[in-house]
């Protein structure tokens, strides 16, 4: 079919005697849809997959994070759909089970640059839908715990052995706490929109739940240990409306001795935290038990609308193969086993890169907005006291079980 | 208004001079309008009434091929376990705001009435809550309710009023009520233009007459302004509560309807149901209800126009 059309361009041109269109006829326009503004990711691997792939051109343009889903709809049904775009990990199931993505599994069998078994299981499995693959991660993220070092000996406690379970994130919690000056013990966000599941579904996955399997009884042992935080004011209340940016900003300024957030915090920190900060693996309900941290970041996808799909997997191999810069240069996580050379804050990268091994990806769900707000409803409503841990958690079991059967 | 003077060539016929200057014309006139309602007005209402019995998600908007559900998204709604509580702050946010954005505006009505020095600019100084976008306006009221590093609890505790912060927004007992002030704060411009206006319009004479038979100014007060008002003040009551109902913006800049529904209203329920969950039925039927609600009050809007008199 691309022949055919070059073909035709090339004739096209000599009659008309417009020879320079012809070279302009032959180049492939890709659409790539990015929630990066112009300097970042998409932008930069773009131009230089362009400088290397003179044929094909990719059009940028920039989609804001909570519009994606939304326009995205929209372009599909008015059929001018892009034909790579970024969507948040949780939403490629969303995507791939309406019949919106290329499944790529066959390209990804004949690829000599992506191999299926060098990306982390978390990732993969975002991708994952039925028997296809749809998608492959650009990066990754997860949350960790960063605290205050210059706090921790000020308060007596060792900054070189962090809080390694709940109990002695609490005790941790309580003696670093300080209300006469304004410092609370620990900053997490417990917001009723995606990022409180974000952060709160670790929780419920080490103490033996996920996202389906919610009403149990580990489950409402962690529900009520966040609340006996916010109980106690270890916790400001406002970490009931706070997203994770903001929570982590009273950390860097000195208002939190911990905080609960991923490594999108480093550039910042950097700047505005005048203390020794640190970071350590999320805590375990107590020793030896299982390990679980949050999944975040997004893939690229091919749209099954798409006209040129071997250049758009191209583009994507190429995107892929970058994985080893994506921790220096835009601040995200290998989403696959590379080796990342001399990586910027060493010992934080070290703690997040043993973390990603246990992330583990939230779905996947054709419906996974409708779990997610459930798991959010049960958060708030005992954290506010409106319900028991026990009750929250099986209101949300029955909503979920509702959607995902 | 003689007709248009154009040559014979170009009035083929009755069509085209039909239009010009006979019935065609104001047949014309009328279709764009009720061609205007039809497409931009009505349209929508049926849409939005067809999507209410269908189970609709963002992929299907552009088809009509959606599974037919009839009333079970109605049975959804009513029956959601924070339905009750919605509804409940959806009616407290609407009477507590109208109440108090007419009882303030009235009030600062009245007061810049008495035409003191700089009356009027501090009255075009009053419409800045006016011409501010809302979304900004919640950005600000954040800031100022913020519980840990609010400019409110700073002030209070300055003032040795409180001892410790308050959590405006984060406490279900006070989030609802953080957005009323907002959003009181909101109105007042809007209630205190169009009851200046009013005002204006009663003729002085009327009390001249009254306070020369001995009426005190509260006699004058119920027995010349509230009923001549009587226009403004019904029309100032239906249309905050239409602005009211309308009210997106605080909501998504101060609590998101949280902690824990606790500041959840009707509309943004709606909108929460529609574009964070994708079930635009369940939104619909929300939207549905509330029009019902709406036309309701319109019909009071257009009756008490319709009682406006020319003195």
């Amino acid at each position: 079919m691309g022949l055919n059309k070059t073909a035709k361009a090339a004739l096209l041109a000599t009659s008309a005697g417009l020879l320079p269109l012809a070279a302009a006829a032959e180049q492939t326009v890709l659409d790539l849809w990015t929630i990066d503004d112009p300097g970042e990711y998409h932008y930069v691997l773009a131009k230089e997959f362009e400088e290397a792939n003179p044929g094909i051109k990719i059009n940028v343009r920039t989609v804001q994070f909570g519009d994606m889903i939304n326009d995205l709809a929209r372009a599909i049904a008015a059929g001018d759909a892009p034909d790579v775009t970024y969507v948040d990990n949780p939403e490629v199931a969303l995507l791939a089970a309406r019949g919106l993505l290329l499944d790529i599994a066959p390209m990804i069998e004949d690829s000599d640059i992506v191999n299926r078994d060098d990306i982390f299981p978390g990732p993969l499995s975002s991708v994952t839908w039925k028997d296809g693959i749809y998608g492959l991660p650009r990066g990754a993220n997860t949350i960790a715990l960063y605290y205050n070092a210059d706090m921790f000996r000020a308060a007596g406690l060792d900054p070189d052995a962090p809080p390694a379970t709940w109990a002695e994130l609490k005790a941790a919690a309580e003696a670093l706490s300080d209300p006469d000056d304004n410092v609370y013990g620990l900053a997490f966000s417990a917001i009723a929109t995606e990022e409180g599941t974000f952060q709160f579904l670790p929780w419920l996955q080490m103490a033996g739940g996920d996202y389906d399997h919610v009403d149990t009884e580990g489950g409402a042992e962690a529900l009520a240990f966040w609340k006996s935080l916010l109980d106690a004011k270890l916790a400001s209340p406002d970490t009931l409306i706070r997203s994770q940016w903001d929570s982590t900003a009273t950390f860097n300024a000195g208002n939190a001795a911990m905080a609960i957030s991923g490594p999108w915090e480093l550039p910042r920190m950097a700047k505005e935290a005048t203390f020794d900060y640190r970071a350590a693996m999320l805590p375990v309900p107590e020793a030896g038990a299982t390990r679980a941290s949050a999944l975040g970041e997004g893939d690229n996808v091919i749209l099954a609308s798409t006209n040129h799909p071997a250049e758009a997997f191209r583009f994507l191999e190429f995107l892929y193969a970058q994985m080893p810069r994506v921790w220096n240069e835009f601040g995200y996580l290998p989403a696959a086993e590379v080796a990342v050379e001399n990586p910027e804050n060493e010992a934080i990268y070290r703690v997040f890169e043993e973390s990603m091994k246990y992330a583990r990806n939230r779905g996947p769900s054709p419906e996974w907005p409708q779990v997610s707000k459930a798991i959010q409803g049960a958060m708030q409503s005992a954290l506010t006291g409106q319900a028991t841990p026990e009750e929250a958690l099986a209101t949300a079991q029955g909503k979920i079980d509702r959607v995902l059967d | 208004m003689p007709a248009l003077s154009l040559p014979r060539s170009f009035r083929p016929g009755l069509t085209l001079g039909g239009l010009i200057d006979g019935r065609g014309f104001d047949t014309l006139l009328v279709m764009t309008a009720l061609g205007y309602l039809a497409v931009f007005s009505a349209w929508p209402l049926v849409y939005n009434l067809i999507m209410s019995l269908q189970e609709v998600d963002l992929f299907s908007l552009a088809s009509f091929d959606r599974p037919f559900v009839g009333l079970g998204n109605y049975r959804d709604v009513l029956g959601a376990p924070e339905m009750p509580q919605i509804f409940r702050n959806t009616a407290v946010f609407v009477a507590a705001s109208v109440s108090l954005q007419l009882a303030i505006g009235f009030a600062l009505a009245l007061f810049f009435e008495l035409r003191f020095p700089g009356a009027s600019f501090l009255r075009g100084l009053f419409l800045a809550g006016w011409i501010m976008p809302p979304l900004v306006v919640g950005a600000i009221w954040s800031w100022i309710l913020a519980g840990d590093f609010g400019v409110l609890n700073y002030a209070l505790k300055s003032l040795g009023i409180i001892d410790e912060n308050i959590f405006w927004l984060s406490d279900p007992a006070r989030s609802l009520w953080s957005v009323i002030i907002a959003n009181i704060w909101l109105g007042v411009p809007f209630n205190l233009i169009l009851l200046s206006v009013g005002l204006a319009g009663i003729p002085e004479d009327l009390y001249e007459a009254a306070e020369m038979d001995g009426a005190t100014r509260v006699q004058r007060f119920f027995t010349i302004t509230l009923p001549l008002m009587r226009a403004q003040l019904g029309a100032v009551i239906s249309l905050g509560t239409i602005f009211t109902l309308q009210q997106f913006d605080l909501f998504a800049g101060l609590t998101q309807g949280g902690p824990s529904n606790s500041s959840n209203v009707m509309q943004y329920w709606s909108w929460q149901l529609s574009f964070q969950e994708y079930q635009i039925g369940l939104g619909s039927v929300i939207s549905v209800l509330m029009i019902g609600v709406v036309v309701g009050l319109a019909a009071i809007y257009v009756r008490s126009t319709r009682h406006e008199q020319v003195y």
